[in-house]
C-alpha cells in the first residue's frame, strides 16, 4: 500500500471550507403573502372537536425560499402546531403553499374572544378565535360528537378523532375525516368513544368507507360488536354486526346505561384494515 | 469562556497560530449572546443531543456535522433565530494533544442550526478524531477516518452497510453491533426516517406525534429527524465511523417517483419534496455539492478507497419514471419493459457508465436504494415481481447490467436495502435464463429494524428462494451486513438480531458470503 502523506498540506493556509448556506436568510421586508381559512374561528370545548384553520404562505417575490410561520395562541388555546416552514417557489401564477392546524380547548374553558398571532418575518396577521359554549347533548342529539376517542392504533395517514367530527361523508375519506387502524391485516381493533357523562343508550348508528373509488363492499367494515361499558365495568357487547357490505349501519339494542362506546371491529372486507368514517351514539 | 482542557489550549495555540489566538481571547459575544435566554443569562442546555457525525471521506478530507438543538423536538429545536458561532477542532488522537486542524463556523436559524464542515487538509487513510464547542461545551467526540490516496494500492477495506429503521418498529440493537465492531466506512442506502408512523409501536414513544404524524412541511421533517436521531445507537454508529448515504422513499413519501405521488399533483408535490430533502441535507453529513436547490438535489457521487474499490452512490428516486402497472407487484409486461422508462435518469445512467468505461479499481460497487436482481414472488409458472424495484425497470436493468458486461467492469458489487429482507443474489445478463450469464454479485441487506423482529425464513423468502434460481441467500430477520474487502476477495457478513422488539436482542452472525476477484457472482455461502 503507497501512501503520500500530505504533512505540508497539513498546516496550510485554507484549513477548511465551511458550507454557509445561501438564499435562505430571513428577509427584512417581506415577499411572503400570509392567509388563513377561515379568517377567524369558533371552538367548544369538545376533546374531540378540534377548530381546524388552513395556514397559508404564498411568495410574491422572485426568488425561490423557505420560510418559516409562527403561531402564538392566546390563553387556553392548544395548537397541533406552532411553526409551519417550507420551502416556497417563486412561480407565475402564484402557488400558495398550505398546512392545517388544529386548535383545541379545555372542556371548561370560559366562552369568550381569543386569538393566535401568526409572523412570517416582518409580515403578523391575527386569527380571532372565539370560544363558544358547550352544545347541549339533549334527547336525540349524537351522543359521541367531538367526545374523547381511544383507540388499539390509528394509522399515521389518519386522526383518531375523525370518526366524531360530525363529517361522515365517505368521499371525504382522503381529508382526515375517518378513522383508519394502524395494523394491516391484524385484528381485532377497537374504536372507543368515551361520553361525556353516563348516559342511557339504545342506538348506534356507523358509518363505514363507502365512497365510489373504495365502495363498502370491498373496503368496509364487515365484521364488528358494539360494546358498552358503565363505570369500572367489563366491556359488555349489546349487539353484533357480521357479513356487512353497507356504508351506513343503524343497530339498535335494549337501552342500557354507559358511559362509553366501542366498536370491536373483527373483521373487514378487505381484510386489511378497519375504516370508521363517522361513530354516532343516541339515547332514548 | 474558558478551554478546559489544558493540553487543548495549548494545541490551539502552537499549531494555528494567530487565528486560534483570536479564537481564545475569550471575547466572542456571539457565542455568549446567542445561546442565552432573554435574560440574558447564559444558556446551560445542552445543545448537542442530535451527536455529531462524519462523512463522505476523501483522501484529503471529511464533512463533520452536529446540529445544535437543545430541546430537539421543539420548533427551532429550542434555539433562538440567530446564528451561533460553534468551533470545531479536528485531532490525530483522541485526547485532542495533536489538533490539526480547526476552526470556527456559524450555525444558522435556516440550516436548523446545523454544522457542516469540510475539513480539508488531512492525511489519506488515517483516524481522525472531532468535536465541537459552543458556548464552553463540548460535543461528544467522534472518531473518522479520512480515504486513502486514488492510487494506493490499499490491502482491505471494512464497511457496513444499512438501510430503512423504522423507529417504532425496534430497537437500533443493530447499530450498537455495528459500532462495536471497526468499520473504515458506513454505507446508509436509505429511509433513515419514515414520514409516517404507527401509533402502537415498539417504543414507549412511539403514539408521540413526532413519530406518527405525517410529515408534509419542513418543520415536520426537521421534527422527525431529530426524533429520530436521539436515538443513542444510531448516535454511537455515526460517532466511530464516516457514512456515506443516500435516501430511498420514506425520506420523502412512500414509493414517490420523480415528481410523482399520488398524494399530490405535481407542483404540490415538489414543495414536498423541497422539504424532505431540506431537512435531509440538514441533517446528514452531506457536503454543499449536495444541498438542494428547491427539490432537487445532487445526491448521486462516487468514492474511491485507492484501486481496491469504487463506489457509485446512487439516487434511484429523484429522476425515476413513474411505476409500471400502478406500482405493486404484478407480471413483466410492455409498460415494465418499456425501453423509455428508467430507474436512473439518463443523466445518472450516463455517469454510472462512464465511471465504470474510466475505472480502475479492483471492486466496483454500486450502493444505492434496491434490489437489481429479479424477485419473482409467485410459487408456480405464474412471475409476479415488484414494480418498485429494478424489476419494474427491466430495460434499465439491462442498460446498466449489459452496459457492465460490455465493459468488462472488473468485480461488479451491488449493495442495497428497501426489502426488509436478506437477500443475496447473482446478476445475471438475462434472470429468465439461468445459463446466462452472471456479470456481478448483490448484496440486499435486511432492515435495521423495519418489519419488527422476522424470523430466519418466512414462506415469502421460501418462495423467493425456490423462484429465482439466481437468489443464494434469504433471510427475513432485521440487521445489517459487515463487508470485508481485500483484492482477493469480499466477504458480506450478514449480521442478524433475534429480537428487535426488545431492548437486549442478540446480535449474531447468520452467514458470510465471498466473492472471488475475478469470479462474477456469489462463489460460496457459509451459512
Amino acid at each position: 500500500m503507497s501512501i503520500r502523506w500530505q504533512s505540508a498540506v497539513a498546516f496550510g493556509a485554507v484549513a477548511a471550507t465551511t458550507l454557509i448556506t445561501s438564499g435562505s436568510m430571513p428577509q427584512a421586508t417581506t415577499d411572503v403573502q400570509v392567509s388563513t381559512d377561515p379568517q377567524q374561528l369558533s371552538v367548544v370545548g369538545l376533546p374531540c372537536f378540534p377548530g381546524n384553520l388552513t395556514l397559508t404562505m404564498t411568495n410574491t417575490g422572485r426568488e425561490d425560499r423557505y420560510a418559516d410561520l409562527t403561531l402564538d395562541p392566546s390563553g387556553p388555546l392548544q395548537l397541533s402546531r406552532e411553526l409551519f416552514s417550507s420551502w416556497l417557489p417563486a412561480v407565475d401564477p402564484d402557488q400558495p403553499v398550505s398546512a392545517p392546524v388544529e386548535v383545541r380547548v379545555p372542556r371548561d374553558t370560559k366562552p369568550g374572544s381569543y386569538k393566535i398571532d401568526l409572523q412570517v418575518d416582518k409580515t403578523r396577521l391575527t386569527v380571532p378565535v372565539t370560544v363558544n359554549p358547550l352544545p347541549s347533548k339533549g334527547p336525540g342529539s349524537n351522543l359521541a360528537l367531538g367526545e374523547q376517542a381511544a383507540a388499539s392504533s390509528t394509522h399515521g395517514n389518519f386522526t383518531l378523532c375523525g370518526a366524531l367530527d360530525g363529517d361522515n361523508d365517505s368521499e371525504h375519506w382522503d381529508t382526515l375525516t375517518g378513522w383508519n387502524d394502524g395494523t394491516r391485516a391484524v385484528f381485532p381493533d377497537d374504536y372507543d368513544v368515551a361520553l361525556a357523562a353516563p348516559t342511557t343508550v339504545n342506538r348506534v348508528e356507523l358509518y363505514t368507507l363507502d365512497s365510489t373509488k373504495y365502495p363498502a363492499l370491498t373496503n368496509g367494515l364487515r365484521d364488528w360488536d358494539v360494546q358498552v361499558r358503565s363505570g369500572s365495568g367489563d366491556w359488555q357487547t349489546v349487539t353484533q354486526v357480521r357479513g356487512n357490505t353497507l356504508g351506513h349501519v343503524t343497530s339498535t339494542f335494549d337501552p342500557v346505561q354507559a358511559d362509553a362506546v366501542r366498536i370491536l371491529c373483527l373483521d373487514s372486507n378487505d381484510h386489511a384494515y378497519s375504516r370508521i368514517v363517522e361513530l354516532d351514539v343516541y339515547g332514548s | 469562556m474558558s478551554l478546559r482542557v489544558g493540553s487543548t489550549r495549548r494545541t490551539f495555540l502552537t499549531l494555528t497560530g494567530a487565528a486560534a489566538g483570536l479564537a481564545l481571547t475569550g471575547s466572542l459575544p456571539e457565542i455568549g449572546s446567542a445561546m442565552a435566554g432573554a435574560t440574558g443569562r447564559t444558556d446551560r442546555r445542552d445543545p448537542f443531543t442530535l451527536g455529531i457525525a462524519s462523512g463522505d471521506p476523501l483522501p484529503d478530507g471529511v464533512v463533520i456535522w452536529t446540529r445544535l438543538a437543545p430541546e430537539p423536538l421543539a420548533p427551532f429545536g429550542g434555539m433562538d433565530r440567530r446564528p451561533v458561532e460553534v468551533q470545531w477542532q479536528v485531532a490525530e488522537d483522541e485526547h485532542f494533544r495533536r489538533v490539526v486542524r480547526h476552526g470556527t463556523t456559524q450555525a444558522r436559524p435556516e440550516s436548523s442550526h446545523s454544522v457542516h464542515v469540510d475539513v480539508r487538509g488531512l492525511r489519506p487513510w488515517r483516524h481522525y478524531w472531532y468535536r465541537f464547542r459552543v458556548n464552553g461545551r463540548f460535543s461528544p467526540v467522534g472518531r473518522t477516518k479520512t480515504a486513502p490516496p486514488a492510487d494506493a494500492n490499499l490491502s482491505s477495506l471494512s464497511l457496513a452497510f444499512a438501510s430503512c429503521q423504522a423507529n417504532w418498529e425496534g430497537w437500533y440493537t443493530a447499530y450498537a453491533d455495528m459500532a462495536k465492531r471497526d468499520h473504515d466506512v458506513v454505507f446508509f442506502l436509505g429511509d433513515y426516517i419514515y414520514e409516517f408512523g404507527i401509533d402502537r409501536g415498539i417504543r414507549p414513544d412511539s403514539n408521540e406525534p413526532y413519530i406518527t404524524q405525517q410529515c408534509v412541511t419542513l418543520d415536520e421533517y426537521r421534527q422527525r429527524y431529530a426524533a429520530y436521531k436521539l436515538d443513542p445507537d444510531l448516535q454511537q454508529a455515526h460517532a466511530v465511523a464516516p457514512w456515506i448515504v443516500t435516501l430511498d422513499d420514506h425520506e420523502v413519501v412512500d414509493n414517490w417517483a420523480d415528481d410523482a405521488h399520488p398524494s399530490a399533483p405535481p407542483a404540490q408535490f415538489l414543495v414536498r419534496r423541497a422539504n424532505a430533502f431540506r431537512a435531509y441535507w440538514e441533517h446528514m453529513p452531506l457536503r454543499l455539492a449536495q444541498l438542494p436547490k428547491g427539490p432537487d438535489m445532487q445526491l448521486y457521487r462516487r468514492f474511491q478507497f485507492g484501486r481496491l474499490a469504487e463506489f457509485s452512490v446512487l439516487d434511484t428516486r429523484q429522476y425515476r419514471s413513474d411505476q409500471a402497472n400502478g406500482d405493486g407487484t404484478k407480471a413483466p409486461g410492455p409498460e415494465s419493459k418499456d425501453p423509455a422508462r428508467t430507474i436512473t435518469g439518463a443523466a445518472q445512467e450516463k455517469w454510472l457508465l462512464d465511471g465504470w468505461t474510466a475505472s480502475r479499481s479492483r471492486w466496483n460497487v454500486m450502493a444505492h436504494q434496491t434490489a437489481i436482481a429479479r424477485l419473482d414472488t409467485k410459487d408456480g409458472p405464474d412471475v409476479l415481481v415488484p414494480m418498485d424495484t429494478w424489476d419494474g425497470y427491466e430495460a434499465s436493468r439491462d442498460r446498466v447490467l449489459g452496459g457492465a458486461a460490455q465493459r468488462k467492469v472488473r468485480n461488479l458489487v451491488s449493495i442495497a436495502g428497501d426489502l426488509h429482507r436478506s437477500v443475496a443474489s447473482d446478476l445475471k445478463l438475462d434472470f429468465t435464463d439461468p445459463a446466462s450469464a452472471t456479470v456481478g454479485a448483490e448484496f440486499v441487506g435486511t432492515s435495521i429494524t423495519s418489519g419488527i423482529d422476522g424470523m430466519d425464513l418466512d414462506p415469502g423468502g421460501a418462495t423467493l428462494l425456490k423462484e429465482n434460481p439466481h437468489m443464494k441467500f434469504g433471510n427475513f430477520q432485521r440487521g445489517y451486513v459487515s463487508c470485508s474487502i481485500t483484492p482477493q476477495r469480499w466477504i458480506s457478513d450478514y449480521r442478524v438480531v433475534d429480537k428487535v422488539s426488545v431492548q437486549n436482542g442478540a446480535v449474531s452472525s447468520r452467514a458470510k458470503l465471498l466473492v472471488e476477484d475475478g469470479r462474477p457472482g456469489i462463489s460460496e455461502v457459509q451459512a
